[in-house]
This record gives C-alpha cells, sequence and structure tokens, in this order.
C-alpha cells in the first residue's frame, strides 16, 4: 500500500541520468564507447592495447604513491628508498609494482607493435595510430630511464654517467646538451632533480596527451584486426605452384562495406575502407578478454613485486673503479653494440637508434601496399624479421652481463 | 659429472709420430664432418619450418621442398653418421687419445646428452619423412613431430657447442655451471645456428640451380627456379646477422683467451680472416648479382638500383680485402720484412690493425644486404618462375660451393686459433702432452684457466708475443 506512495526507484535514477545527460553528454559517450564493433576473429590480440594502458596507469598510480616517501636528493634519495626497504613492506611492494611494471609494460608495448606491423594494421587510413604508438614507445622508454637514474645507488649514478653521455655525440649541440641535463661537467644534485622533473612531470605530460591522440585515432578509424577478419588476400599469390590439395579450400566471401556501422564508415568501392566480415560488440566480448589478459599481467606484476622487490645496492660511489655497469634488459641490444665498437666508432653506433626511429616512424609510409597478409608481403616482413632476430641475437649476446656469466 | 675426474691417466698418449700427419688427417675428416653435419643440422631446423609454411600459406611448392630436406636427411644422416663415428674411434681415439679422454671426463653430460639428442634426432628424421603421406589428414600432429626435430637439433648442436667453445676458453671443470657456460658458448651457439641454417639454404640454392639446368618441363623449372630464390633469400638474410654475431664471438675471444684471438687477428691466422671477409663480400655480391639478373629479366621494379647496389658491393669487398701492406719491389718487400715464405710469416697481414676499416666493410654489407634483400623481394612478384637464365643458375652454384668454403675456413681458423693446444691451457697436440703437469687439476683456477694458455702459443714469428699489458678491455661506456 505504502509502496505506492514512494518515489520509483528507477525513474529517479533516469531523472538523474536524464540531467547529467543533458549537460554532459557523458551517457552517450560510454554507450558508443562500450558498443562499439570490433572484428570478431582474433580477438585476444587485440587486447595487448588495452593492457598496455592498463599498465600504464599502473605506473601513474604507483609513481603517485612513491612521490610521498621518494626525495630527489642526492643525499636524501636512496636513505629514502632504504627506508623503504628495511621498515615499510607496503611502499618496497608499490616500488616492485613499479620497476616490474615498467618492465612488463615494455615487453606489451613490444607484443602490441609486433602484433600491429604483421597485421597491417598500421595502413591507410591509419598510419597516424601508428606514429602516435612509436612516439609513446619513445617516451616510456625515456621514462623508464629516467627512472632508472632516481634511487641514486651505484648503479643508477652509473646509468646517469653513460645516459647524460650519450647526447653529447650529437653534432654542434651535444656537449650543451650534456651539460643542461647534468646541470654542469659532472653527474650531481641538479643532474638528479633535472631527471626527476622529467620523469614525474614533463615525458609523462606528452605521454598522457599522446595516449589520448592514440585512443582518440582508434575510435575514429576502428580495430583493424587482422586480415582474416576480411575478404581474402587482396592480391593473387605470386607463386605458380598449385596449392595443397589436402587442405580444403577457404571459400572467399565478397568484400562487405558496411558504410553505416561505425566505426568503419567505408568507402563503398575501397577495400582498404572496409569493414570486418564478422564483428561484435566492445562490450562484453571484448572487455571481457581485455578484462582478463590485464588482469594476468598485473598479477604477474604483483607476484614479481613480492617475490623480487625491486633491488637497491649500495649508494653512489663515484669514485669507484671495480664497478661494471650493466644496462637495463632492453637497453642490451644498444649496449651490446657500444662494446662490440671500438671508442673511435662509437659515434657511428649512437645513429642506429636514430635510423631505427626513422624507420619506424616512416614504416606506414613507404609501405603503402594494400596487402595485410603477412606471408604475402615479404618484401617488409623478412627485412623487418632480420632486424628483430638481429636485435634478439644483440639481446642474447649482452644478457651474459645481466647474469655476470 | 665428476664420475672420471679423479681416474689417473699417463702422462700423455703413446708418441707415434707423424704431428702433420695426425693434423691432416683429422683436420679433413672433421672438415668433411662439419660440412656434413651442419647440412644436417641445418635441414633438421628449416625442414619442418618450411611445411609449416607452406602449410600457413597453402603453397605445394614449400612442402615439396621441406619433404625434399626430409629425404635428404634420410639419405645422408646414416653417412654423416658413419662418418663422426670413424672420426671418433679411429681419429680421436687413436690418435689424440690423452686429449680426448680428457675432454670425455671434463664434458661428459654435455657428450651424453648429445649422444641422446642425435639418437631422438634419427628417430625424429625417420618419423617424420616417413609418415608423411600416413598422416597426410593429421597435418597439425605431422608438424608437431617436425617441431620435436627441431627441438632434438638444437639441443644437440647447443651441447656439441659447449664442447667447442671450452676447448677454446676452458673454466674450473670442478664448477659445471661454468664449464656449460663458459664464455664462448653462448655466442658460438647462436653463430653455428645461424650459420647451419644459412649453409643449408644456400645449398638448397645451388641444389635446384643444378636441377633446373637439367630440368626437362616447365613445371620443373618453375618449381627449382622458386626454390632457388628461396635458398638464396633465405641464405643471405641469415648471413646478414654473421658479421655482428660472429664479431661477439671474437671479442669474447678476445676477452677470455686474448692469445688465440692475437693469433687470428694479427698472427699468423690473419691472412685466413682476410680470406673470409673477402668470401663474405663475394657472396653477398653474388647474391646481388642474382637478384638484379632476376629482376632485370623480369623487368621488374628496382632492377636499376640493384644494379647499383652490386656495384657498391663489389667495391666495399674490395675494399673489405685490402690488406694491411702492399710490397710492389723487392726493396719494400724487404723494407716490409716480407721477404719469407708465407708459411714463416711473409704475408703476415695483421687484421686487427685495420679493425675500424673492417667494422666499416662489415657495416656496409649489412646496411647494402638488407637494401639488396628489400629491393628483390618488393620487386620479385614480377618474376615469372621457370624463365631464369643460366646466370642466375651460376651464381647459385658459386654461392653454393662459397659458403662450403666459408664453413671450412672458419672451422680451420678457430681449431687452429688455440694451436699447439687441444684444449686451451691443459692439453698440447703434440706428443699430447699436459700443458701443467699431468693430473695436476686442469685448467686449475679460474684465473689462470685461459690466460695461462697464451705463453705457450706461438703466436707469430715477426711479431712480439703479447704481453698481459697489451691485453686491453674494451670502452664500455661512449
Amino acid at each position: 500500500m505504502l509502496k505506492a506512495y514512494l518515489p520509483d526507484r528507477r525513474r529517479i535514477q533516469r531523472q538523474v541520468l536524464d540531467w547529467i545527460e543533458e549537460r554532459t553528454g557523458l551517457v552517450e559517450l560510454l554507450y558508443k564507447g562500450l558498443y562499439e564493433a570490433v572484428p570478431k576473429r582474433g580477438a585476444w590480440a587485440y587486447a595487448l592495447g588495452s593492457a598496455t594502458l592498463v599498465l600504464i596507469l599502473n605506473q601513474l598510480i604507483t609513481g603517485i604513491v612513491l612521490t610521498t616517501i621518494y626525495v630527489p636528493s642526492t643525499t636524501e634519495a636512496w636513505a629514502s628508498l632504504e627506508y623503504i626497504k628495511k621498515h615499510d613492506e607496503f611502499a618496497q611492494i608499490v616500488r616492485g609494482m613499479h620497476l616490474y611494471g615498467a618492465y612488463v609494460l615494455l615487453f606489451v608495448i613490444g607484443m602490441h607493435m609486433f602484433r600491429t606491423f604483421i597485421s597491417g594494421s598500421y595502413k591507410r587510413p591509419r598510419e597516424l595510430n601508428w606514429v602516435t604508438g612509436v612516439l609513446l614507445l619513445l617516451l616510456v622508454l625515456g621514462m623508464a630511464i629516467t627512472g632508472a637514474f632516481l634511487p641514486w645507488d651505484t648503479a643508477a649514478y652509473w646509468t646517469a654517467v653513460v645516459t647524460t653521455n650519450i647526447p653529447s655525440y650529437t653534432p654542434v649541440i651535444g656537449h650543451a646538451i650534456r651539460a643542461i641535463w647534468r646541470g654542469g661537467n659532472f653527474v650531481g644534485p641538479m643532474t638528479l632533480v633535472r631527471t626527476y622533473g622529467l620523469h614525474i612531470w614533463v615525458i609523462p605530460s606528452m605521454l598522457f596527451a599522446l595516449i589520448g591522440a592514440h585512443l582518440y585515432l582508434l575510435r575514429r578509424h576502428g580495430e583493424f584486426g587482422s586480415h582474416v577478419n576480411y575478404r581474402g588476400s587482396y592480391r593473387n599469390p605470386p607463386d605458380v605452384v598449385e596449392d595443397v590439395a589436402e587442405r580444403p579450400q577457404r571459400v572467399e566471401p565478397p568484400a562487405v562495406h558496411r558504410e553505416l556501422e561505425p566505426p568503419y564508415p567505408a568507402l563503398p568501392t575501397d577495400d582498404l575502407w572496409a569493414a570486418p566480415l564478422e564483428v561484435e560488440d566492445f562490450y562484453p566480448s571484448q572487455t571481457f578478454k581485455d578484462g582478463l589478459v590485464s588482469l594476468v599481467l598485473m598479477a604477474v606484476v604483483f607476484g614479481l613485486a613480492i617475490s623480487y622487490g625491486a633491488p637497491l645496492e649500495q649508494l653512489a660511489t663515484p669514485g669507484t673503479v671495480t664497478y661494471t655497469p650493466v644496462p637495463e634488459w632492453f637497453y642490451l641490444p644498444l649496449d651490446q653494440l657500444l662494446v662490440l665498437t671500438p671508442s673511435y666508432l662509437i659515434s657511428m653506433v649512437l645513429w642506429v637508434p636514430l635510423a631505427g626511429v626513422l624507420l619506424l616512424l616512416g614504416l606506414p609510409f613507404f609501405d603503402r601496399d594494400a596487402e595485410r597478409n603477412p606471408l604475402e608481403r615479404p618484401a617488409i616482413v623478412v627485412p623487418a624479421m632480420l632486424i628483430l632476430v638481429f636485435l634478439l641475437a644483440l639481446t642474447a649476446l649482452g644478457s651474459g652481463r645481466l647474469f655476470n656469466l | 659429472m665428476h664420475l672420471f675426474l679423479d681416474v689417473p691417466l699417463p702422462a700423455h698418449s703413446p708418441d707415434m709420430g707423424g704431428l702433420m700427419g695426425y693434423r691432416i688427417a683429422i683436420g679433413t675428416i672433421f672438415t668433411f664432418h662439419i660440412l656434413l653435419a651442419g647440412a644436417v643440422s641445418g635441414a633438421s631446423q628449416l625442414g619442418p619450418f618450411l611445411e609449416w609454411l607452406g602449410w600457413m600459406r597453402r603453397r605445394q611448392s614449400y612442402e615439396r621442398v621441406a619433404r625434399g630436406l626430409g629425404r635428404f636427411l634420410v639419405y645422408y644422416f646414416a653417412f654423416g653418421s658413419a662418418a663422426a663415428i670413424l672420426a671418433i674411434s679411429a681419429l680421436l681415439v687413436g690418435l689424440w687419445g690423452h686429449a680426448w679422454a680428457e675432454i670425455n671426463r671434463i664434458l661428459w653430460w654435455p657428450f651424453y646428452i648429445e649422444a641422446w639428442s642425435f639418437v631422438m634426432m634419427v628417430i625424429g628424421v625417420y618419423v617424420w619423412h616417413y609418415t608423411w603421406d600416413a598422416l597426410r589428414r593429421w597435418k597439425v600432429l605431422h608438424m608437431c613431430i617436425g617441431g620435436l626435430l627441431v627441438i632434438f637439433s638444437i639441443v644437440q648442436v647447443a651441447m656439441i657447442d659447449i664442447v667447442a667453445s671450452y676447448m677454446l676458453t676452458p673454466t674450473p671443470p670442478k664448477q659445471p655451471i661454468g664449464v656449460w657456460l663458459n664464455p664462448t658458448w653462448y655466442p658460438l651457439q647462436i653463430h653455428t645456428i645461424i650459420a647451419n641454417l644459412a649453409y643449408i639454404a644456400y645449398l638448397i640454392g645451388a641444389f635446384s640451380a643444378i636441377r633446373f639446368l637439367r630440368a626437362k618441363t616447365d613445371e620443373e623449372r618453375s618449381l627449382y627456379d622458386w626454390a632457388g630464390s628461396l635458398g638464396i633469400i633465405w641464405g643471405t638474410a641469415l648471413t646478414l646477422l654473421q658479421p655482428v654475431v660472429g664479431y661477439s664471438y671474437a671479442k669474447e675471444i678476445q676477452l677470455q683467451a686474448y692469445g688465440a684471438w692475437y693469433k687470428m687477428m694479427e698472427g699468423n691466422l690473419s691472412l685466413e680472416f682476410l680470406a673470409q671477409i673477402t668470401l663474405l663480400g663475394l657472396m653477398l655480391f653474388a647474391a646481388a648479382l642474382y637478384f638484379w639478373m632476376r629482376l632485370r629479366r623480369a623487368r621488374a621494379r628496382g632492377r636499376s638500383l640493384l644494379g647499383m647496389l652490386s656495384v657498391l658491393l663489389l667495391l666495399t669487398t674490395i675494399f673489405a680485402a685490402l690488406p694491411y701492406q702492399f710490397a710492389f719491389t723487392l726493396d719494400q718487400v724487404q723494407a716490409a720484412g716480407l721477404n719469407r715464405p708465407f708459411w714463416e710469416g711473409g704475408l703476415i697481414n695483421p687484421f686487427a690493425a685495420m679493425i675500424p676499416y673492417k667494422i666499416l666493410a662489415l657495416t656496409a654489407y649489412t646496411v647494402f644486404g638488407i637494401a639488396i634483400i628489400y629491393i628483390y623481394l618488393r620487386g620479385f612478384r614480377d618474376v615469372r618462375w621457370g624463365q631464369a637464365g643460366r646466370g642466375e643458375q651460376r651464381a647459385l652454384i658459386f654461392l653454393g660451393v662459397a659458403v662450403m668454403a666459408m664453413i671450412s675456413l672458419m672451422g680451420f681458423i678457430r681449431e687452429n686459433a688455440r694451436f699447439p693446444d687441444v684444449i686451451a691451457g691443459h692439453v698440447q697436440e703434440f706428443h699430447q702432452k699436459d700443458v701443467n703437469q699431468p693430473n695436476v687439476q686442469p685448467a686449475g683456477s679460474a684465473g689462470d684457466s685461459t690466460r695461462s694458455a697464451t705463453p705457450a702459443i706461438s703466436i707469430d714469428p715477426v711479431r712480439p708475443s703479447p704481453s698481459p699489458g697489451q691485453e686491453t678491455r674494451p670502452s664500455r661506456s661512449p
């Protein structure tokens, strides 16, 4: 009886939502975000992008927590981390999650880029997705290297010495860059403060701006997925040999153009803009996969943080002559090249990463072939695999130093 | 692990005389063995991969090449095994018994695992080859068998590389992990795996070229033309990795066995090193010529650029091949101290003195090499298989011969770098004597394990032996 006089909860909910929607448009945004079409096949591989975002958020949150304890000065930095290590178990786990989160993040970014490359997702009209992705990789690498300075233990000190020295090989302005970064001729308190500023303000601000751009572009063009979602191969195979008779031939359906289905605003006659053959909604199918992959990765990060914790060496001792600096694993290829190269040719080696970055940025602009199947575009895939194996071989060759072999 | 470490051994094996004869016999058989074993290892790794690629791409041509590799493995495995057993039983046990016993007791487990992985490889090869038709409907299962073959093959190569690397850079024999992960094992392992794959790829190219020239039908011509192209692409692409990996290997030798490095780079093996870098350049030049001819015949995009790169590669090869000194007149010969036969150091070519130029040459090889592969792959869609000419086939056959020469040369350099020791700093080749006192803890502590070999090695009649002061570590930081 009384119930009839009470306000309907759903009605109130709707009124509240309508009020918010009228003023912000958030509900529509959420709806568009959740019910967007994504390619159906190979969806687990597409979860790497969202996992990257989750791991970056992990870095943000754990980093903020660490700023409440860490003191960015050469006299206090190491002591504050030593305090964490000995007396603050929670902060030690957080620091471990920050460190191993960065490692896992770099690995996942690498996998994400590899997936994007193999699937040819960087091609028209998604060139700028790739470019922003490459810039994001550079920024994350920048975060990693600047973060390595901060503990101000022996490893951090020598990382600072070596890293700040690298720009000095740049013609004309090299020494000036080194002096500005170091705050003088030698690594010291100013170096730490400036690097701290780069690590927590400068690079993150650029990072989050680019993440926004990357996500915007992703939503604008939609997830490409891979060629298996589209109408067969774009070209006839070049070989004259016949197909394997035993394998049933796939019937190639005609191209499907869904002009009105966002986010695939297909131009009716252009294969490049064609929509996938099969799509599903981002929510709940893809969000489940994204969530699960992210959860597993975060569990790995947490497990590593609990099991190993973040290491801290002795306080920086600039005068030591016995210490052999060892780089982080993701810089091993470059380090191995430096080890192999005589000192008078080192400046030549330092152009290699620059050439690599230019090659990555330029990839969508010189590989404009419509073909997406990795097995049908050897001109790009074979040299790229060669470079990848080259990097892995350098990493393997240099990894002995990580374990003092 | 230490099963035989404390068994007393005779001071040295019986003096059978004729060191040169021993060396020639062992060198010849083992060169033959390396050439065969490298091809078998490469084929057992590349074959299953090509089968998978053919399945993925739905092209029977890959399947046919993979099956051909399977047939090659079946035919040559028995032959290669017989050569290996002959080499071990007749030559190593008979002529170098002391060294062989020492190696066995230190490296018992790697040998043991190697032997078992070899057995598993034999089983894998036969099952993989003979179930090809039977498992036609279960292709994935057949490819899994191929995958197991790849794993056994890699394990086998890894184990034998432990032995080979230990002989050059030994570590204290009572530390199992140190023995296994001795300083040069890691780079040697990577170097060997890539080399075996490149080697078999070039052999596929050369074999296809011969079959192409003998082909009677268009279908055969088409297949062998395509297979030759496949072989040269794989061979060249993988060879491009070798300068860096090989240089890493040499760097580790420099750090851990300076005497051997000095001998290779500045001593009487440096001429062979010069020959090696020249041969590498010639191989890349031949590959560029092949690519150029192939695209030119098809009037495909990029042929002019490939022609230009061929010339650049030839110029780079000439640059890489330049010796340290030129002596055009007798006076210059005498002034340079070269008026002696080459076996007395008359043609000494201090390779290490030219390292910056050689590195530049290797870098140019790599950059031009990647460029020729890219341009060829970009243009080869216009290539019609079966229309290649004799010139292309000659290039493929040259590459097949050159890669065999390269592998023999590399084996020669490595095995002679530690001369007169069989195990560096431990057992000498001549009369099978221990370098130190017999049955003293072999190779001693970590500190003397490798460097102790240096004084025993006669490095160079012209140049003085390297003093400890010359042993410089490379600069680590930029």
